[in-house]
């Protein structure tokens, strides 16, 4: 039997006036990649950074891993991102004085405790083992992506959330980011992943498009 | 993983993190100086005062004797006032301490030279350099307590007499004679002046009071606290006579100690808050750029504790790096202020080192109030560019 391991019931965020989320609502069995699909402004990453728990939510439930994101306050939230979460940026997000390999054992600090030799293996997975004493800015786009991927991956997080991966990187690189996708995916690792690229929202099990804060009456299954 | 971060987060930042460096750097240079001479000052300073001469006086008690510093010495009063010499400076020799820069007895009479009446001191001579600093001399002192042919005389007597070193001089009083060659001619701006100055066997066979003194005059260095103590202990040691401040000396000293005690703690706490004033400008700026990286590391689930807990420890290492090396130069400053103002190299205790460092790193903790605000950093608003 498959595991449910997102849940999002009448989901709604304001800010302002401004309706970001009215009242989504789907579910994600674990080990499935969805695609959230849509167009600018449709709160696709307004509901990843809730699902992140990063923002919460002005009403409705969200539900990771049997958490109940409502009712986590500032410091449960905190423990949630770093147990449960990996978060992969189309800006990559790395701490620019940090080397490749720090840059993924800072997550590893703020898990629990560092291991350099597990870091060190994460980024050789993602074909970075000659690249661990580089700073950000003496790596490629697709490497500092790279990097990113493997400091989501190295808490062994429950859920993926990937906003526009690929939406900063060059054909090559945005190839070689996918395959990592699509490695983790046969992993059965859960992938919730923001895109606007239609041919790389087919590579997921199911989308979900997202129109005005609203579901839009899409297929589900792709 | 701790020390690495802090370590990337100390480089990362090093041309915005000097500037608050110098700024803990110089700070701490100038308290620690302050805080060297605090410490040092109360002994510079005794040294000073005792330039200024006797500071207390023991004389029998009810004598009528209430010498002030520049009071003319009493010539003899008859027995009343006499003390036996033994017993009080065996008290003084028991009590004695390093603090007692000079102690001698006196013996005055009122005794003829050429049929005109002059007042002779009997005294150590061998002390009076110590117990007199500022008198100036023409001719030579007097090194020895036994030496009965030599005198200092004054310079009103020398004018008077038509006196120079080594003229004779031919002391009567009574049926005793004594005759003594000038050593020297001194110049005291005083009473001392119209004085002659023997060493005291010569005017007691003179007086013919054997062993008897009227006053023993005293130099003791310190605080008031010290020289009280001192006091204390001679009261108890010589119960039928009087032990006394000279009041107008010890009262001033007193006071400008206090009152530079008040102005380097009152200058430390500006400089304190002067220092805290620089580096809270700079970490406000710092704080402004690490926006970025805070919403960054709450996202990837760093606790608040944590992150804080980096940049207070970069601030710390700040504070500490600047107390030390400032702690260095401060005593460097401190021995330079010493051999300027005192003429003498200031010797800074080694509490001063930790005492600095602390005082900075807790100066560079209160610079660091605006890496607060960092706690209400929203990751999402960071992490889309806002």
């Amino acid at each position: 039997m498959t595991e449910t391991l997102v849940e999002v019931e009448q989901l709604r965020k304001e800010f302002g006036n401004v309706r970001a989320l009215d009242g989504v609502s789907f579910a994600v069995d674990a080990g499935e990649w969805i695609a959230i699909m849509g167009p600018s402004g449709s709160g696709k990453t307004t509901l990843i950074n809730i699902l992140g728990g990063l923002d919460t939510p002005t009403s409705g439930r969200a539900i990771v891993d049997q958490t109940d994101l409502a009712r986590l306050d500032e410091a449960g939230l905190t423990r949630f991102r770093a147990e449960k979460i990996g978060f992969i940026f189309q800006q990559f997000h790395l701490v620019p004085y940090l080397t490749a390999l720090e840059n993924v054992m800072l997550a590893q600090y703020f898990h629990s405790t560092t291991d350099e030799h597990e870091a060190r293996a994460e980024l050789e997975r993602v074909g970075l083992g000659d690249r661990l004493d580089h700073l950000p800015g003496e790596l490629s786009g697709g490497e500092q992506q790279r990097v990113a991927v493997a400091r989501a991956l190295i808490n062994q997080p429950k859920l993926i959330l990937a906003d526009e991966p690929t939406g900063n990187l060059d054909e090559a690189n945005e190839q070689i980011v996918l395959g990592l996708l699509r490695k983790l995916h046969s992993e059965r690792h859960t992938i919730l992943m923001v895109t606007h690229a239609p041919q790389i929202g087919a590579l997921a099990d199911r989308r979900i498009d997202l129109h005005h804060g609203r579901l839009a009456p899409a297929p589900a299954r792709v | 993983m701790f020390g690495r971060l802090l370590w990337k987060l100390l480089r990362s930042n090093l041309p915005r993190l000097a500037v608050a460096l110098v700024a803990v750097t110089s700070g701490a240079t100038v308290i620690s100086a302050l805080l060297d001479l605090q410490f040092d000052i109360d002994r510079k300073l005794t040294q000073e005062f005792r330039a200024l001469g006797a500071n207390v006086v023991i004389s029998r008690a009810h004598s009528g004797l209430a010498l002030g510093a520049n009071e003319p010495r009493s010539e003899v009063r008859g027995s009343p006032s006499l003390m036996d010499q033994a017993p009080v400076l065996a008290a003084i020799e028991r009590t004695r301490t390093s603090d007692v820069v000079a102690a001698a007895p006196f013996l005055y009479i009122v005794a003829r030279a050429e049929a005109t009446p002059v007042v002779v001191a009997g005294t150590w001579l061998d002390q009076t350099p110590t117990l007199d600093p500022t008198w100036k001399l023409e001719g030579r002192w007097v090194r020895s307590r036994e030496d009965q042919t030599s005198c200092l005389i004054g310079r009103n007597v020398a004018r008077q007499f038509k006196l120079a070193p080594p003229g004779d001089l031919d002391l009567q009083y009574l049926d005793h004679h004594a005759q003594v060659r000038v050593a020297g001619v001194i110049d005291a701006g005083g009473a001392e002046d119209n004085q002659v100055f023997v060493n005291l066997p010569v005017a007691e066979k003179l007086a013919n009071v054997g062993d008897q003194i009227q006053l023993v005059e005293m130099s003791i260095q310190g605080t008031g606290t010290t020289i009280t103590r001192r006091m204390a202990q001679l009261a108890v040691e010589l119960p039928d006579d009087e032990v006394r401040p000279i009041r107008a000396a010890t009262e001033a000293e007193g006071k400008l100690l206090d009152r530079t005690r008040l102005l380097i703690a009152l200058m430390v706490a500006l400089i304190l808050v002067l220092t805290a004033l620089c580096v809270l400008a700079t970490m406000a700026a710092l704080a402004m750029e690490r926006r970025k990286d805070v919403g960054l590391m709450k996202a990837l689930g760093g606790s608040m504790a944590r992150i804080v807990g980096l940049f207070l420890a970069e601030v710390s290492t700040l504070g500490a790096v600047g107390g030390l090396i400032g702690c260095a130069m401060g005593m460097v400053l401190a021995r330079w202020v010493g051999q300027r103002v005192f003429g003498a190299s200031i010797n800074p205790p080694w509490d001063i080192f930790p005492l600095t460092t602390v005082l900075m790193m807790g100066v560079a903790l209160a610079g660091a109030l605006p890496l607060r605000f960092l706690g209400k950093v929203k990751p999402a608003v960071i992490l889309r560019g806002e």
